[in-house]
């Protein structure tokens, strides 16, 4: 037999719930960006691309998120977005364009509707993990990867060619 | 029950506002745009301002005994009727101090120009002045807030950002109802003068440059094309002295819904139509007996349409008490008068040309259903030149029709003839 809570605690509760509203409206709920998909399979998921780019974003200036976004758009609609691979990763002071809330979120899904992809650096984040006493929450396009600039060699030696616009 | 009731009403427009509504982007409108930074997405410190250098000049005529007063003479100084003045010289620095972290902004602005806001006047020297010092939180979705010294939600002209303000004077509704001024003891009334030397600006204070020191909660939310804008305030009611000279504090509340044709946020020049209201409500305490308090409220609503190549723009509000009698009548702000007024204006942007033709009416009635009554209507014909999206030319032709009821102030407004204004506008 259950037995109604009682009333103090129930206040206790009534109370709590708009609290616990507040902190998850201010603090965000922490999700997980999944890892990116290894190198060798990514070349695999675009056979028939005619170039192979990788954007890296690292300068602390916002005007280059946006520069960033403007070449991939740009090589999405010269090349088509069956005929170009393109990968964005974003390591040091240039990770604040993968951050959740970026003003460039909506051209990022757009981006990211047509095939381009965003790896996030995870050296970069627990580093700012530090500083901000926790781990900034991410777009969810974003994959990590262990270091943004081994997955730029990687790229490159997998053929990509690297801009850093 | 009916308790209850609202209780849930309550709830639920406050989850619709601040969860049901997408938070609206920066860039938004004036309130955001002079409040907030792109989020993830702004400098540490971005280094701001403009500059505006003008000519200006009065064809009033001169009242019996070549006396002169404040309409009829170039401001600041109100010495002659024609002056070349750095009307605005601003710069600031404004961005978020921890990129990190985007949900911290801060905004910082200092005027060097020669105004009402520096320009000390016959019983004051030139003093540069801090006009902006604002720290934004932006950790509470649905409500931003703002503290420091900042514009106060409000008028649009008054509160829209000089990189898009059209003209090249205020409105005599703005210039005289909303833009306060702050008389000092030692400030005394100064009669009609000769030239040149008139020297006629009796306020030794900064002017309120629709600014004060406070905290605002604010935001934006974008309902499909729509945005709705809210901001409530509390300050000194001091202007930008920063610091309170009295325990009354002012409280400012303003609304606005704006439907965004291209669906989206895109600075001062995106394609809108809004509406909005405002009201201000606040005590001032009488510089001249400190025993005496004045209510000061003041209120209106307007419209505002811009899709290239035009522009409509119209406002009406009224207010009570702290009524401005002149610049050189200091002693006479503190009283309980009335006035309202409003203007129309619309533009052309000549397609395809860097070209912009303007016209504007405005009127003012200054101490309704008194004795010493005035009215001020004014045509402004202007054209503006854009060089480029921040740097512009700008000439106005005002056509002024002064009036009072009152016979003496009457044979000096009655004079008040046509001005003519050109003014560089640059933006870094």
């Amino acid at each position: 037999m259950k037995h109604a809570p009682a009333p103090g605690k129930m206040l206790r509760r009534a109370l709590l719930a708009p609290v616990i509203l507040a902190a998850l409206l201010i603090g965000g709920v922490a999700q997980a960006n999944e890892p990116a998909t290894p190198v060798d399979q990514v070349v695999k998921q675009k056979p028939f691309a005619d170039a192979r780019v990788v954007l890296q974003i690292s300068d602390p200036n916002p005007f280059k998120q946006t520069l960033v976004l403007n070449v991939a758009h740009n090589l999405l609609k010269f090349y088509g977005p069956d005929r170009v691979d393109i990968e964005v990763v974003a390591f040091g002071p240039g990770l604040r364009l993968l951050f959740k809330d970026n003003a460039q979120a909506g051209r990022i899904a757009v981006l990211a509707d047509q095939g381009v992809r965003f790896s996030a650096c995870k050296n970069t984040i627990t580093n700012m993990g530090k500083k901000l006493g926790h781990e900034p929450a991410l777009n969810p396009n974003a994959r990590i990867v262990p270091a943004g600039i081994v997955r730029l060699i990687q790229l490159n030696q997998a053929g990509y060619f690297v801009a850093k616009p | 029950m009916k308790t209850m009731h609202k209780r849930l009403s309550a709830t639920a427009l406050g989850v619709c506002l601040g969860l049901g509504a997408a938070s609206s982007a920066q860039a938004a409108n004036w309130l955001m745009l002079q409040g907030t930074e792109k989020a993830d997405n702004a400098p540490r410190a971005k280094v701001w301002g403009f500059i505006q250098p003008e000519y200006q000049q009065d064809f009033s005529d001169a009242h019996a005994g070549d006396t002169y007063i404040p309409p009829k003479l170039i401001g600041p100084g109100l010495d002659d009727q024609s002056a070349f003045n750095i009307k605005r010289a601003r710069i600031g620095v404004r961005g978020t101090g921890f990129p990190l972290d985007g949900k911290v902004n801060y905004f910082l602005l200092a005027e060097f120009g020669n105004n009402a806001i520096t320009n000390g006047g016959r019983y004051g020297d030139y003093h540069p002045a801090l006009t902006d010092a604002s720290v934004t939180l932006n950790y509470i979705p649905g409500a931003r807030i703002r503290a420091g010294l900042f514009k106060t939600p409000g008028s649009e002209e008054a509160l829209q950002g000089i990189i898009a303000l059209p003209y090249i004077n205020y409105t005599s509704v703005t210039n005289q109802l909303l833009l306060e001024r702050f008389p000092d003891d030692g400030d005394s009334n100064i009669g009609p003068q000769t030239t040149p030397g008139a020297d006629m600006n009796g306020f030794s204070k900064s002017a309120g440059a629709y600014r004060d020191t406070g905290i605002e909660v604010f935001d934006s939310f974008d309902v499909g094309k729509w945005e709705h804008s809210y901001a409530a305030m509390l300050g000194n009611g001091n202007g930008v002295q920063m610091l309170d000279d009295d325990s009354n504090k002012d409280v400012y509340l303003y609304w606005s819904s704006a439907y965004l044709f291209d669906g989206k946020a895109g600075g001062p020049w995106r394609s809108t139509m809004k509406l909005f209201g405002w009201y201000q409500d606040g005590q001032r305490t009488n510089a001249y007996d400190k025993t005496q308090e004045q209510d000061r409220t003041r209120y209106g609503i307007g419209a505002f349409y811009l899709k290239r190549p035009f522009r409509v723009s119209a406002e009406y509000m009224k207010g009570k008490g702290m009524i401005f009698q002149g610049q050189h009548m200091p002693q006479k702000m503190f009283n309980d008068y009335k006035a309202e007024g409003g203007y129309i204006e619309g533009a052309y942007f000549i397609p395809n040309t860097p070209f912009e033709l303007q016209l504007r009416y405005d009127t003012y009635e200054r101490n309704v259903d008194q004795p010493s009554k005035a009215t001020f209507d004014t045509w402004t014909a202007g054209v503006q030149y854009h060089f480029n999206k921040k740097t512009r030319a700008t000439l106005n032709y005002a056509v002024r029709d002064f009036s009072s009821d009152a016979a003496g102030p009457n044979s000096h407004l009655e004079g008040v003839d046509d001005r003519v204004a050109l003014q560089l506008t640059a933006v870094f």
